[in-house]
C-alpha cells in the first residue's frame, strides 16, 4: 500500500490512519429488483488488476469516509474525495 | 439530558510531571472544560466563534476541528455541569453539544526538544511553515488516536480519550527519554 493518503479534510496522512472498507459497488439496486441482481450487487465483486475505485474510512483521522482510485498493481492512490460527494452525485 | 453528574478526576499519578527530561516538560493539564460541537448542514467557524462569544463571553477558549463540522471546543477555565446545560439551551438549532472534560483530558508538551518527541509517534508535519501556532491535528500517536495543537513555539497540547491517557503518557514518557539527565546532576 502506498505510505501516504493526502485525506481532502487533513491532507497528507499515513496509510495506517485509514482502514480499508472495500470496492465502491455499482449504485444500489431499486427495492423490489431480482433477487440475482440483489445478489450481485451484494456479493459478487471483480478483483480487477490496475484502478481499483474503493471506499476507505479515516478511522484515525477525522472520522469520514472517503472514496478513493488505488491501483492494484502499484498501491499508488489518487482522486480522494469525500463519499458524500458520490450521494450527491446520485451514484452511491 | 443526562440527570447524574460527571466525575471530572485526573487519570494521572499525584505527582506526574516529576519526569526527568532536561529539554522537555511532560504536564497533564487539569483544569479547563472540553465541548464537542457538532454542527449540522455547512456550518462556519467564524460563524460559530460568534455564537460562543456572545452566548458565554467570560470563558475565552479556543475551537479546534477535528473533522469538517465539528469542533472541540477547548478552555482553561472549570464549568459547572448547571453552566453547561444554560450554555447548551442557549445554542442556535444547527448547533449541538457534547461536554467532554469528563472523557477527553489534555496533556501539555513543552521545551527546547518537543518536536524530536512528537515526530517519533506522530506522521504530521510540524515544521513551522506548516503547523504554526494554534493549529491543530486529529492523528495518531503510536496507535493512540490523539489531538495535537500548538499552542506556542516550543509547546504542543496533547489531547486524548481518558481511558487511554495513561498509556499515552507512558509512551511520550519514554519517547523524551533520550533527553533525560544523567544521573547525579
Amino acid at each position: 500500500m502506498s505510505s501516504l493518503v493526502k485525506c481532502p479534510h487533513c491532507g497528507s496522512r499515513p496509510r495506517e490512519e485509514f482502514t480499508v472498507r472495500g470496492e465502491v459497488a455499482t449504485p444500489r439496486p431499486v427495492a423490489g429488483a431480482d433477487e440475482s441482481i440483489w445478489f450481485d450487487h451484494v456479493y459478487l465483486r471483480d478483483n480487477p488488476r490496475g484502478q481499483h475505485r474503493e471506499y476507505w474510512h479515516h478511522s484515525g483521522g477525522c472520522r469520514r469516509w472517503l472514496v478513493l482510485d488505488r491501483n492494484t498493481v502499484t498501491h499508488e492512490t489518487s482522486n480522494v474525495v469525500d463519499a458524500s460527494t458520490l450521494k450527491a452525485e446520485g451514484r452511491a | 439530558m443526562r440527570d447524574f453528574l460527571l466525575n471530572n478526576v485526573s487519570p494521572f499519578p499525584a505527582k506526574p510531571d516529576a519526569n526527568g527530561h532536561a529539554a522537555v516538560h511532560i504536564a497533564p493539564v487539569s483544569a479547563g472544560f472540553v465541548i464537542h460541537v457538532l454542527g449540522n448542514g455547512a456550518p462556519d467557524e467564524s460563524g460559530l466563534t460568534k455564537v460562543l462569544g456572545d452566548i458565554a463571553p467570560d470563558l475565552g477558549g479556543g475551537l479546534r476541528s477535528p473533522s469538517p463540522g465539528q469542533w472541540f471546543w477547548v478552555g482553561d477555565c472549570d464549568i459547572s455541569q448547571g453552566r453547561f446545560a444554560e450554555i447548551a439551551g442557549h445554542m442556535p438549532a444547527e448547533f449541538a453539544l457534547s461536554d467532554q472534560t469528563h472523557g477527553r483530558v489534555r496533556i501539555m508538551l513543552s521545551g527546547a526538544k518537543v518536536r524530536d518527541v512528537l515526530i517519533k509517534g506522530t506522521m504530521v508535519d510540524l515544521a513551522d511553515d506548516v503547523f504554526a501556532v494554534g493549529a491543530s491535528a486529529m492523528t495518531m500517536i503510536g496507535h493512540i488516536g490523539a489531538m495535537i495543537t500548538r499552542t506556542d513555539v516550543e509547546c504542543f497540547e496533547i489531547m486524548v480519550l481518558r481511558s487511554f491517557a495513561e498509556s499515552l503518557w507512558h509512551e511520550l514518557d519514554q519517547m523524551a527519554a533520550e533527553f533525560n539527565q544523567p544521573h547525579g546532576i
